[in-house]
């Protein structure tokens, strides 16, 4: 899961290599934490979250079989650093 | 040949560099910036270079199918992807091989979420927008045939009784199907009405 997030996201940013993607959550629900550079957020979320919406659909067909929650979510590095 | 990387002394010199290795025009060349360089005092001292990985670009169609099939590859899926159409309407990749139905999903949701990913890409790789279609299983063609049979059969009811009919809500692309399909018919109009996942088409009497 976590490598097939990766590969979109990095071929949707200017900056590959500041993604980085951390797998985590609990027995019944995956979380896919995407990072990216700040000036590449705006091409992960989309224009009112289509894109990561469409991450979340993605992601969710890829995990069908694992019935288990997946949930993407986009972490700019300026809200990491607010932490 | 592969990716190579360049380095120079700004980030135009180094594409510069790579079309020479390459021996084709600085069009050509995709790159991704691994760095950006600064420039030194006085442009000279103490800067960084920047460097690049680059390769020559690829046809959108070719990359658009390279892409789909590494994702499918990256789902564990047996799946292959197809280049269908690549003319000036646009690119068309068909998917086929066994379990289509987790590529499609409900309501073909998940095909239209790829559509929507992979247009992303192909806008950011060749920096103009790209008309991309995917389909599975030819998914698409029987939805459009489907939809083809409702206008008809709505069409004919707007010319037997003379009122107009509201058609269920639907997503622009399938209006579309539905406006395109009735277009030539000399009798009828169609427009849409409501907002977002409520806006319909609504089919009446010229």
């Amino acid at each position: 899961m976590k490598d097939l997030i990766e590969y979109i996201v990095k071929a949707l940013v200017d900056k590959p290599e500041e993604v980085n993607i951390q797998e985590t959550g609990s027995e019944s629900v995956t979380v896919i934490e995407v990072k990216v550079a700040d000036e590449d957020a705006g091409k992960v979320i989309g224009r009112e979250g289509r894109i990561v919406n469409a991450l979340r659909t993605i992601a969710k067909a890829a995990g069908a079989k694992d019935r288990k929650r997946i949930t993407v979510e986009i972490i700019t590095k300026e809200e990491n650093r607010n932490e | 040949m592969n990716n190579v990387s360049m380095k120079g002394k700004s980030l135009e010199e180094a594409i510069r560099s790579a079309a020479e290795v390459f021996g084709v025009g600085e069009d050509k060349i995709s790159y991704r910036v691994i760095h950006e360089g600064k420039a030194g005092v006085l442009g000279v001292f103490g800067g960084e270079e920047a460097e690049i990985e680059a390769w020559i670009k690829k046809s959108k169609a070719n990359y658009a199918n390279d892409v789909m099939q590494e994702i499918l590859n990256k789902m564990g899926l047996l799946a292959i992807a197809d280049i269908a159409r690549d003319d000036e309407e646009g690119i068309e990749i068909n998917i086929k091989g066994e379990d289509l139905g987790q590529i499609i999903g409900k309501d073909g949701l998940t095909l239209m979420a790829m559509q929507t990913v992979m247009s992303s890409i192909l806008r950011r790789e060749y920096g103009e927008k790209a008309n991309i279609s995917i389909d599975a299983g030819g998914y698409k063609e029987k939805q459009k045939m489907a939809l083809e049979r409702l206008a008809q059969s709505a069409a004919d009811d707007v010319i037997s009784s003379g009122q107009e009919k509201v058609l269920p809500p639907m997503t622009a692309g399938e209006r579309r199907i539905v406006h395109i399909y009735l277009k030539n018919n000399g009798k009828l109009k169609t427009e849409s009405q409501g907002e977002g996942r409520d806006r319909r088409l609504i089919i009446s009497l010229k």
